[in-house]
């Protein structure tokens, strides 16, 4: 295929937990099996984000001093660029902690709440009194109807993908959807957003969030492949976008051997 | 003092009854539960065990404490007249520490040591340093587990820093090429002495946030010229100073792989040197140390006239698997197991196989790859994201026992195979060859 994509992760020193990177190499090794050209940068603390520049957004979880010192910068250097374009239907994903990060507000290991970035109107809470443990283990969540039927039209030829999602969870932090956010999928296996409601993960225009490392995008190619077909939709909105079929053997493998495990 | 040394008396008569009794009713070698009632009930006994022993070493950190702590007593051993108290590997918190000291006092709470080298786990550190008094501490490296969300490691560098703290007289080694190690006696009055890899090797190491330069006119040692040998022993060079003293070790050699273990042989050699050893004694004691469970050792197949080796290397983090694969790259036909499991004792979350560096098998000559354990799946396709170019398919077989015959075919008599397992997957794969060992 003869395009292009950027994508930018953000703050890679800092926010680095649970394997994040695995999700970074799946979408540049992907890209390139496509034949795609693809670019990946990073954008860390000091460096202002440039808008129009990003294709896809990255950006994982990390420690609270961490996560602290990159809430001060996203605010002075990269909120308004970063938030025009996912606004203009830009790919951002957030994994765990990044996931928090992006929301209103978001929790630090001490129990206190924080505010975060506020690019998708999530909250986070500290677990209330019904909540009796961190949220831990693995998790398997089945993809909302609108999403799997949406990444069935992105290929070229017609591919059998899972329904489901597969990953890892590990937060305290009880999240919450607000209004016009839609949940990614429905809990199967596992808590997902919070230990109450049945959902994992969030979608606002093109923003992805979720609770599952393992890491999140090398057992569930179609989902990497969803964000790189969605990317590439905004990128060239006159092109008929049709994704090649990879051969997925090991990725599917090792997706439906955690689904039939951990369900 | 010398009225704790008195009432020592009853209280070791009692732990020793007791680990009597447990043993003679069939309940274990009853060594935990002495070391948990005295430690709870007579909190003094500690102080009173350890004061008898004139030179104490505490070494903690993350990775290598073990190892340190073998290699160390292995060269203090060298020197006549000396008997080295060690605890146990893994007994390494109060009780464990308390539990050992009782065992090995006589029934008057006597202590006959010269030295002990105790491994203390790293939150231990602060709670006991004023117990125990140690003249010397030692930090190997401090890494961050795969579990750590919430700045555990944060909490864990301010633990080791409050125990140096409340050890003033205490001279410090440290790592001095990890950030977190080589900042810990800023600001404390400690004698510090750090010991490092030459840059060129330092930076293959994955240390949290930048590698440390130390400064010229610090006090310590530094590796070089390090070499890693067919065999998997591993050559290099000291130099560095000590005390305003220059060191120069043109060889020295260490029958474990790899550069975790040249840090803790200059951990062993740095110490040593403090304790007024001289260097070829402390050389010629490294050499006797010999790799412990997991770490380098090797188990053989045999049947018939077939024979195949299986060399042993732990992976329990990204640094630990990152370095294993560093060390493999020189390896001429590589045939590989990965056997990895999600079990508690492994991480139940496999990301952190994505935090580890399995690009540097790009660099090697590999054979052939088998992927087993409950996660061998997950390690396979970490596998084919990591290669350029694959030796084909890589097959995974969850199942140990499968997977470690269908290596012992694959192999040819006399072939090293190289079995990188998580925590229960070694467990179960040295339970499989214990089997297995003796089939003709
Ligand atoms: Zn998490």
């Amino acid at each position: 295929m003869p395009y292009a994509l950027t994508i930018t992760h953000l703050y890679p020193d800092h926010l680095n937990l649970y394997g994040d990177l695995g999700n970074l190499i799946v979408l540049r090794c992907r890209c390139q099996w496509m034949g795609l050209d693809c670019t990946v940068n990073s954008l860390t603390l000091g460096e202002p984000a440039r808008r129009g520049t990003t294709d896809i957004y990255f950006m994982g979880g990390g420690q609270d001093t961490d996560q602290m010192a990159v809430v001060n910068d996203f605010h002075q250097l990269k909120r308004d660029a970063i938030q025009a374009d996912t606004e203009a239907g830009a790919v951002f994903l957030g994994v765990c902690g990044g996931y928090q990060l992006m929301g209103n507000t978001f929790l630090m290991g001490n129990g206190e709440v924080t505010q975060g970035l506020g690019i998708i109107d999530v909250s986070t809470q500290a677990p209330g009194a019904d909540v009796k443990q961190r949220c831990i283990g693995n998790l398997v969540a089945e993809l909302t109807d609108a999403i799997y039927a949406d990444m069935q039209t992105l290929y070229a030829t017609p591919k059998d993908i899972p329904r489901t999602l597969v990953g890892f969870e590990n937060h305290s932090g009880q999240t919450y959807l607000g209004k016009g956010v839609e949940p990614l999928a429905r809990t199967i296996a596992g808590f997902g957003n919070n230990a109450t409601a049945e959902y994992e993960g969030a979608r606002y225009k093109n923003i992805f969030g979720s609770y599952m490392h393992g890491s999140l995008l090398p057992k569930n190619p179609h989902f990497a492949d969803y964000l790189i077909g969605l990317a590439l939709r905004r990128r060239y909105p006159e092109a008929a976008i049709a994704l090649p079929v990879l051969p997925d053997t090991e990725e599917l493998a090792a997706h439906s051997y955690a689904v039939q495990r951990y369900r | 003092m010398a009225m704790n040394q008195l009432l020592l008396i009853p209280i070791v008569a009692f732990a020793k009854l007791l680990t009597l009794v447990l043993r003679l009713s069939g309940r274990g070698s009853g060594t935990a539960l002495p070391g948990y009632l005295v430690g709870r009930y007579f909190p003094f006994a500690l102080e009173a065990l350890v004061s008898q022993i004139p030179t104490v070493v505490a070494i903690t950190g993350t990775n290598g404490k073990t190892t340190s702590q073998t290699m160390l007593s292995a060269v203090i051993s060298q020197v006549p007249g000396v008997n080295v108290l060690r605890n146990k590997a893994g007994a390494n918190l109060s009780q464990g520490i308390l539990s050992e000291l009782l065992k090995q006092s006589n029934t008057w709470g006597h202590l006959d040591f010269t030295h002990a080298v105790l491994e203390i786990e790293e939150a231990t550190l602060p709670r006991i340093a004023t117990l125990i008094k140690p003249n010397i501490i030692a930090v190997t490296n401090l890494y961050r587990d795969q579990l750590d969300a919430y700045g555990e490691i944060d909490r864990t560098e301010k633990l080791i820093r409050d125990g140096i703290a409340q050890c003033p007289a205490a001279a410090v080694v440290v790592n001095g090429d990890d950030p977190r190690t080589a900042r810990l006696t800023q600001g404390l009055g400690n004698a510090t002495y750090f010991v490092s890899l030459a840059p060129e090797y330092a930076r293959f190491l994955p240390y949290e946030g930048k590698l440390n330069r130390r400064a010229a006119n610090s006090q310590g040692l530094e590796a070089t010229q390090i070499q890693i040998n067919e065999d998997l022993t591993t050559d290099f060079a000291i130099h560095g100073q000590m005390n305003g003293t220059a060191v120069q070790i043109p060889q020295a050699r260490t029958v474990s792989p790899g550069f975790f273990h040249v840090y803790n042989a200059l951990t062993a050699i740095a110490i040593a040197n403090l304790l007024g050893i001289d260097e070829t004694t402390a050389i010629a004691g490294l050499q006797t140390f010999k790799p412990a469970f997991g770490r380098g050792e090797t188990l053989i197949r045999q049947q018939g006239d077939k024979q195949v080796n299986y060399r042993l290397l732990l992976v329990k983090n990204p640094a630990s698997f990152s370095l294993s694969l560093e060390l493999l790259r020189n390896i001429p036909n590589l045939k590989l197991l990965l056997a990895i499991n999600d079990n508690t004792a492994d991480g139940r979350d496999v990301s952190w196989l994505w935090d580890s560096e399995l690009e540097r098998l790009n660099q090697a000559q590999i054979a052939w790859i088998l992927c087993t354990g409950i996660r061998a799946k997950d390690m396979a396709v970490r596998l084919k994201y990591a290669l350029d170019q694959p030796p084909g398919p890589i097959p995974a077989e969850e199942s140990i026992r499968q997977a470690l015959d269908l290596s012992f075919q694959q192999a040819q008599s006399g072939d090293t195979v190289f079995v990188l397992p998580t925590y229960t997957a070694m467990l179960e794969f040295r339970k499989l060859m214990g089997k297995t060992l003796a089939v003709v």
